[in-house]
């Protein structure tokens, strides 16, 4: 049920440069967009299956041979793989127009479909050490997507985000290997019986303090940030909209909540951690935003902002800051995708991303303005656009888990969001405009209906958030807090 | 001999990343693997330590070797010494760390409860870590694409 998540981006990436060789441009578009349309609505199918049977573990098998392939797939891994599939399509939309003066769009959409192979592995896998080689495949490709325009800066971002990432590498392969030493198995499941049945709290925190700090660094999250700026405003604007939008939150935040709720489980302690992650995050991220004038450096902070957010809400560690965890998880990734497509826009149309060259561009690109404005609000928090129902749910839970410290912080930076992208539209969309830009176009048209999907997005889960929560959103913390009822399946 | 062993591929780590000359840093990479090979060997791991010899001190080190015998200048790398003397810093900083921590946490670890999932090389490549399999596959094209991308043929309108 679940392979074709992983296979069909693995095998067309494969192919896509023999495709390159056919079709410079329209054989890659067309397969590159067809494959996210399929995996979009492969994975609405599965979800209503889900709805219908419950969540599954799939045995992969082939006639008269066993493949030891266990792909698990439940209400919270279905959610992070639609939030892929819907940002991916959105990318890859963009990409038909944007890339167009980039040469080698074939390998450039071979590596895309690696980095959502990947990461879609890393979602269905159940295995700690399969989990690494997935996340590494994601992260490979992630590299190459960086440097993909090969400016210095580009490189530059590249080898700071590859040095940090074997870091966090070393520090996730350590604990794995201690884990595997004291419990004799990688199955998280098997992994978290065989802790429960040891007398190892010691090599088990310590552990547990390895991945925090190497899923923090994949998440960006403070004091593990360093290399996000960098890399997210340096890339490509679809790549920076492909790791602002759900690199960050699969690497990092979901690997981070998978690992540490079903191997070591949510002790205060961890609570706790989270928490102050989230929070200083929130902080830093909102302060360090407010002060900058390149467009896609100012999201890049942001990114770091709204993952804390993400944190904290899992920090608490009840069920509805969970569910507010996860909801703003699929809402950031949304708007912030957006914003990153449109600064790609800004930057294609007048060929720089400084603030303070741009100004009343709303008149001369006024899909691209519309868009920006809803993503802005979006992520900070206003009604009834869907960042306001995530962030209520989790000041709702700070304030229910009496943490009003949390809730006040949490309230105060939404402000300070709310300030820094009301800076932003103001600079770049009104006011009057430069004297440069009186030739400006909008963006063209699969950039502007790229922006118009994401943006739409926003609107209709902020609409229909009610809808969203119960179908989606609240089966995936159901899934990911009381752990997963198992139905065997067949293989294929 | 393991603490030997490892101190070996320790110093031949650090001068990898200190070289300034390309070549120095390839070959003392090299020096790190076979020490690494070495270790495995020691351990009972002989198919690591043949995979690390013969992949990542061999073949890798001939690729490097290779590519810079093709690049022009020197293969000097002008570089700030804060780097030169921060490392050394930073690696007595983790071995002690290493020391207070690691040493009295790995003496303390209990037993192992079962056999681990383990048999011959085969077995597990094929049968019990199949998924990885496609996982490595998924590196090796990142792998190669990030070459294909980063080494294109730059066009007139880039």
């Amino acid at each position: 049920m679940s392979i074709p998540f992983l296979a069909l981006p693995l095998v067309l990436a494969g192919i896509m440069p023999l495709l390159g060789k056919i079709s410079k441009r329209f054989l890659p578009d067309l397969v590159a967009n067809l494959t996210l349309l399929f995996l979009l609505g492969y994975g609405i199918f599965c979800a209503r299956e889900l709805v219908l049977t419950g969540p599954n573990l799939l045995q992969a098998a082939l006639p008269d041979m066993t493949l030891n392939i266990t792909l698990t797939l439940d209400s919270f891994n279905i959610l992070l793989l639609l939030t892929v599939a819907l940002v991916g399509l959105g990318v890859t939309l963009y990409s038909i127009d944007y890339m167009e003066h980039y040469d080698g769009k074939a390998i450039f959409y071979a590596l895309l479909l690696i980095m959502i192979a990947g990461m879609n592995g890393l979602i269905l896998a159940d295995d700690l050490f399969t989990m690494y080689i997935f996340l590494e495949a994601a992260a490979i490709a992630s590299y190459g997507l960086i440097a993909f325009g090969r400016k210095r800066e580009e490189l530059e971002a590249s080898l700071k985000y590859l040095m940090l990432s074997a870091v966090a590498t070393a520090f996730l392969l350590l604990s794995i290997a201690v884990l595997f030493g004291l419990t004799g198995s990688l199955k998280l499941s098997a992994v978290a019986a065989g802790l429960a049945a040891l007398d190892a709290q010691g090599a088990a925190a310590l552990c547990a303090a390895l991945f925090l700090m190497a899923f923090g660094l994949k998440a960006a999250l403070v004091p593990f940030h360093a290399w996000l700026p960098d890399a997210h405003s340096s890339a490509p604007a679809p790549i920076s909209a492909m790791l602002s939008g759900v690199l960050i939150k699969v690497l990092g935040v979901y690997t981070l909540i998978r690992v540490v709720l079903t191997v070591f489980g949510l002790s205060s302690a961890i609570e706790n951690i989270l928490m102050i992650l989230g929070i200083v995050s929130i902080l830093t991220g909102a302060f360090l935003a407010l002060g900058q004038n390149d467009v896609k450096r100012m999201l890049a902070y942001s990114s770091i902002s709204q993952v804390g957010y993400i944190v904290l809400g899992i920090g608490i560690g009840t069920p509805l800051g969970i569910l507010g965890g996860l909801f703003h998880l699929l809402n950031h990734a949304s708007a912030k995708g957006l914003l990153f497509l449109n600064a790609g826009a800004l930057e294609h149309a007048t060929g720089t991303r400084e603030l303070d060259k741009l100004g009343g561009l709303g008149k001369r690109m006024p899909i691209t303005a519309g868009t920006s404005v809803i993503g802005s609000l979006a992520i900070a928090g206003v009604p009834p656009l869907n960042g306001f129902w995530s962030k209520l749910i989790i000041l709702l839970a700070l304030i229910q888990a009496k943490l009003y410290a949390g809730a006040l912080i949490a309230a105060l930076a939404g402000i300070l969001t709310l300030w820094y992208y009301l800076v932003l539209q103001r600079r770049a969309f009104f006011g009057k405009l430069n004297e440069a830009w009186q030739n400006v176009r909008e963006a063209p048209f699969w950039m502007s209906a790229s922006s118009i999907l994401l943006g739409a997005v926003c609107v209709l889960v902020g609409l229909g958030f009610p809808f969203v929560i119960q179908n989606w959103i609240q089966p995936a913390a159901d899934a990911l807090t009381a752990g997963q009822s198992v139905l065997h399946l067949p293989g294929f | 001999m393991h603490i030997f062993l490892l101190c070996g591929l320790v110093l031949c780590s650090i001068l990898a990343i200190l070289a300034t000359d390309l070549l120095k840093a390839a070959i003392s990479l090299a020096g790190a693997s076979i020490f690494l090979a070495m270790t495995f060997f020691e351990l009972g791991a002989a198919y690591a330590g043949v995979f690390e010899i013969s992949v990542v001190a061999g073949l890798i080190t001939v690729l490097f070797i290779a590519t810079i015998s093709l690049t022009k200048g020197e293969g000097e790398v002008k570089e700030r010494r804060f780097g030169r003397y921060l490392l050394p810093v930073f690696v007595v900083g983790m071995a002690v760390a290493d020391f207070l921590v690691m040493r009295q946490f790995l003496g303390a670890l209990p037993a192992l409860p079962a056999a681990p999932e383990a048999a011959d090389l085969g077995t597990v490549l094929w049968s019990q870590r199949t998924f990885d399999l496609i996982g490595q596959i998924a590196v090796l094209l990142a792998g190669v694409f990030c070459v294909l991308a980063l080494f294109r043929k730059r066009s007139e309108d880039e």
